[in-house]
């Protein structure tokens, strides 16, 4: 039990940085232009929360699923696996942050192309 | 494959690998289209329908100036090979510009999150995939962010309360459902 309650714990403490930070980040963004409830904040929060922690399960499962133990890119980009603008956006992230690590990375098998099994989804509409 | 022909010639923002072969092909399949019968058009309309869904976004984020400055080396010569592999619809790559300035939740923090809702807690994660996933999630909050200010926007001019210019709970539940949808 009381691992239970250190986890809950741990839990809100992680909500509470969440929100702050979430608060944070709307007051600068639009400190002149618009401005939002406390509600507002915690319901975004809580938003945020709920989305990361689906996303947490989806990208343990899909590198189980690549038989891995370590999440990779790929791995994130399937998270974008419905949304063609947002993945074109991702990849183009991701090219990013390639070349400025320097291109020796790209030698790393694929990545470069939607996972292989993805083909089946048809993404190409037409 | 070949239904690959529109997404692959709209998609050359990434495209300065050279070694794909799919690319030769859908450019030589566009220009021959050409001449037949002014085709070409539903590809350029596509790509600018597509992206305008995230301009909100890349508006909002464009002030990382120092990020520019640290790949300006990189990004001018990759544009150069991607204009000699295709020369149409030169769009520059906008969203480049994301997040990174100041991203909604710290790296440190979205690495405990993300652990914390691990199942097994053995479970890791590349440091690139972590910056990926970053952006990802930069992008959600900032998408929330801008679509809850549409809600406001318009529930201001639909005669609601004087449009007051707090976002609000309900603007959050109105867009809420659409936009885990897209994500």
């Amino acid at each position: 039990m009381a691992d239970h309650d250190e986890a809950n714990e741990r839990e809100e403490r992680l909500k509470s940085a969440l929100w702050y930070t979430i608060g944070q980040f709307v007051d600068n963004e639009g400190a002149e232009d618009f401005n939002a409830t406390p509600q507002f904040i915690g319901a975004l929060t809580e938003l945020v929360y709920t989305q990361i922690q689906n996303a947490a399960k989806d990208l343990e499962l899909f590198s189980k699923h690549g038989g891995r133990k370590v999440i990779n890119g790929d791995d994130v980009m399937l998270l974008t696996r419905r949304n063609e603008a947002l993945e074109e956006t991702l990849k183009r992230e991701l090219d990013r942050m390639r070349a400025a690590d320097g291109r020796g990375e790209e030698q790393r098998p694929k990545k470069k192309g939607r996972p292989t099994g993805m083909g089946a989804r048809g993404k190409g509409k037409a | 494959m070949p239904p690959k022909a529109a997404p692959a010639a709209r998609r050359k923002g990434p495209s300065f690998k050279p070694p794909r072969p799919v690319k030769p092909a859908a450019s030589t399949a566009a220009a021959k289209r050409a001449p037949n019968a002014t085709a070409p058009r539903p590809a350029p309309a596509k790509p600018s329908a597509a992206r305008s869904g995230f301009h909100p976004v890349t508006t909002i984020v464009s002030s990382d100036e120092e990020q520019d400055a640290e790949f300006d080396d990189l990004p001018s010569d990759i544009d150069a090979l991607m204009e000699d592999a295709l020369d149409e619809e030169p769009t520059p790559p906008q969203p480049v510009a994301l997040d990174l300035s100041t991203p909604p939740i710290p790296a440190p923090l979205l690495v405990r999150l993300l652990h914390h809702n691990f199942q097994n807690e053995n479970t890791q994660i590349q440091k690139g995939a972590m910056n990926l996933f970053g952006s990802y999630m930069s992008i959600f909050v900032r998408e929330a962010i801008a679509r809850a200010k549409d809600e406001r926007e318009r529930a201001g001019r639909s005669g609601g309360g004087a449009g007051s210019r707090f976002l609000q709970v309900e603007d959050l539940e109105k867009l809420a459902p659409e936009l885990l949808l897209d994500f």
